[in-house]
């Protein structure tokens, strides 16, 4: 029985079925320090925004899969992501939890909450559906 | 080489082309702008027909060229066009604006000062060039637009000067109560009509924007189109050719979208252009080198051009295409959404500066594009790190000049008259009132929630009253 933590908008449908162990990115150096390990392709990456620009080099070198707590396939980071065929699951939110994305008013709650409950899990995205993409845990 | 498709098996997009039909939905938000006791709005071609069936002027039909080249527009004409590019604006953006903050570029920030900026004095600049080429001279800027690649001269920059200008910019100040809805009548005028002139001249067929003509922005003429076409290579899905192609686009992209600071800027599509094997083609510029901003040093250093332009061909019936639209910010989105694997043939060109004649152009070989994608990369990394050692304040206001600065200076280049606008009008400084509102957005949610909800609910497009008189500026400074 396939256990789905988390759901979210899928930036584009894709039989591609990525599997990692997520990790949080939190600043741009954050990004810069994963790149400099060489680990990248062995990650799901978990961030807030769905804008490109912070995501730009792990985009440009080859990561595999993506998890936002924002945007939409309509976003920056959802156009790009189709561009790259990197699967991308946008504004995800935990099926544990009924805490959701609200523009503009949700705090650092909702969005922490979301890191500690995905940070560290092994999970593979499940993006075949049009609209639906699903963060499915893996062991 | 194209796939010999049965054409017309699989495929249903041509169906959004019939008078009749309404098109699809791609979401399931509605607009209610200033129309409150009518029916929301949907997005797409629907939205587009409600519109024009509320329009109290003939501004959003097929307009003529002495239409065009009147001086100003009437009350009732910039009430229909305010309330379709404030529709507009969220028919492209509504979900977009749901991608939150950026982690890097304060972008809601720049954007809201960008706005405010543009209005208060692009109707300087605007003026000063309609005066230096003449009405038909404005045409003529966007015509030229026909029969070149690489070009900013496109439908994004061009719909930024109305949509955003004056659009989000008179939206952005109602909402700081720094101005009333009856005031700038005139200077909202000067914007609106360079935006119509811009856009008429280049689209030729009585529209100015993609989403009145179902989301077509077929603007190339034929023979110079052709020229484009012959130059593209067969690609098969899966083929070592087929990801260059593919990689190639998406990591020009990427650097596209970064030099502009995440902004649509950099990029541009036109299209779809049907082929005579049913196949389409969408015509995409990459600008991954701006010399005008002076963070793009990495770019040229990296000895990128100006803009790639990628021609690419899609077979509609290999991914059962429903519907495609080429918005107004020069976007493509397709149902169903995933494109990439119908890409069966593909074509690059390389312009080197924004005004390389087309007999320069380059064309770059599918099996080149590795040395190319290379030197994208490295300008990536480095651009990166460059922006990631900005301070907050840096990174506003250079992305507050990406939009101030970057949505006119294609067009002001190519009328020749971006020095003197930079030089006698001092295009380049901050307004005072600009500077003041710095630290005002950036209090009590100003920037990332009362702004966004106003302009993408359409609450904050109010209307010219029934007292406005297109001579008004801003007469006082009361309460």
């Amino acid at each position: 029985m396939t256990t789905v933590l988390a759901e979210g908008f899928n930036a584009f449908e894709t039989t591609k079925s990525p599997e990692g162990t997520v990790k949080y990115l939190g600043s741009p150096q954050d990004v810069i320090q994963l790149l400099s390990s060489g680990k990248l392709a062995e990650h799901i990456l978990l961030v807030r925004g769905g804008t490109t620009t912070f995501l730009s080099p792990a985009l440009s070198m080859g990561a595999i899969g993506i998890i936002t707590m924002s945007g939409a396939p309509e976003s920056h980071l959802g156009i790009l992501s189709r561009e790259f065929q990197t699967p991308c699951v946008m504004t995800a939110y935990l099926t544990s939890s009924d805490s959701r994305y609200v523009v503009g008013k949700s705090g650092d709650a909702h969005f922490e909450e979301m890191a500690a409950n995905l940070e560290g899990k092994h999970v593979r995205l499940d993006v075949t559906d049009s609209e639906v993409g699903r963060v499915v845990l893996m062991d | 080489m194209t796939i010999e498709a049965e054409v017309g098996k699989r495929a249903t997009y041509k169906d959004r082309y019939k008078e009749e039909d309404d098109g699809l939905r791609f979401q399931d938000l509605e607009f209610v702008g200033n129309f409150i006791d009518l029916p929301p709005l949907k997005d797409g071609i629907l939205g587009d027909k409600v519109q024009k069936e509320r329009a109290q002027s003939k501004v959003l039909e097929r307009v003529t060229k002495d239409d065009v080249l009147k001086d100003q527009f009437t009350i009732p004409e910039l009430n229909d066009l305010n309330n379709y590019l404030a529709w507009n604006v969220w028919d492209v953006l509504v979900m977009r604006a749901t991608e939150g903050v950026s982690g890097m570029i304060p972008r809601q920030e720049y954007e809201i000062l960008a706005f405010m900026h543009e209005f208060y004095r692009w109707p300087e600049f605007l003026r000063m060039t309609t005066d230096e080429v003449g009405a038909q001279g404005i045409l003529d800027i966007g015509a030229q637009s026909r029969r070149e690649i690489g070009t900013k001269v496109n439908g994004v920059h061009d719909w930024c000067i109305g949509a955003v200008g004056f659009g989000m910019g008179r939206c952005g100040l109602l909402a700081l109560d720094a101005i009333k809805p009856n005031d700038y009548v005139e200077e909202s005028n000067e914007i609106l009509k360079f935006m119509q002139r811009v856009l008429y001249g280049k689209r030729q067929d009585g529209f100015i924007l993609n989403s009145q003509d179902r989301y077509r922005a077929r603007i190339h003429d034929t023979d110079f189109l052709q020229t484009i076409i012959d130059q593209i290579e067969p690609l098969e899905e899966g083929s070592p050719r087929h990801e260059q192609f593919t990689r190639f686009n998406a990591a020009a992209e990427l650097l596209a979208f970064l030099d502009h600071f995440d902004c649509r800027l950099g990029l541009g599509d036109t299209g779809p252009y049907e082929l005579p094997n049913g196949n389409i083609v969408i015509i995409r510029d990459l600008f991954v080198n701006e010399e005008e901003y002076h963070w793009s040093d990495v770019c040229g250093d990296a000895g990128l051009p100006h803009a790639y332009t990628l021609a690419i061909e899609i077979d509609p019936n290999a991914m059962g295409l429903a519907e495609i639209r080429v918005n107004d910010i020069s976007t493509t989105f397709t149902r169903p959404k995933n494109y990439i694997p119908a890409i069966v043939g593909g074509a690059v060109f390389a312009r080197e500066k924004w005004d390389t004649p087309m007999a320069n152009i380059q064309t770059i070989k599918i099996q080149d594009l590795p040395a190319q994608l290379a030197k994208v990369q490295q300008a990536t990394i480095k651009l990166y790190t460059k922006m990631s050692k900005m301070s907050k304040r840096e990174l506003i206001w250079a992305g507050h000049d990406v939009y101030y600065q970057g949505m006119i200076l294609p067009h002001l280049r190519r009328a020749g008259t971006w020095d003197k606008a930079v030089q006698d009008l001092q295009l380049k400084e901050v307004d005072q009132r600009i500077a003041n509102y710095y630290y005002d957005i950036q209090k009590r949610g100003f920037a990332q929630e009362t702004v966004p909800q106003k302009i993408f609910s359409g609450a904050g497009y109010l209307p010219f009253g029934e007292k406005a008189d297109i001579r008004a500026s801003k007469a006082s400074w009361l309460f």
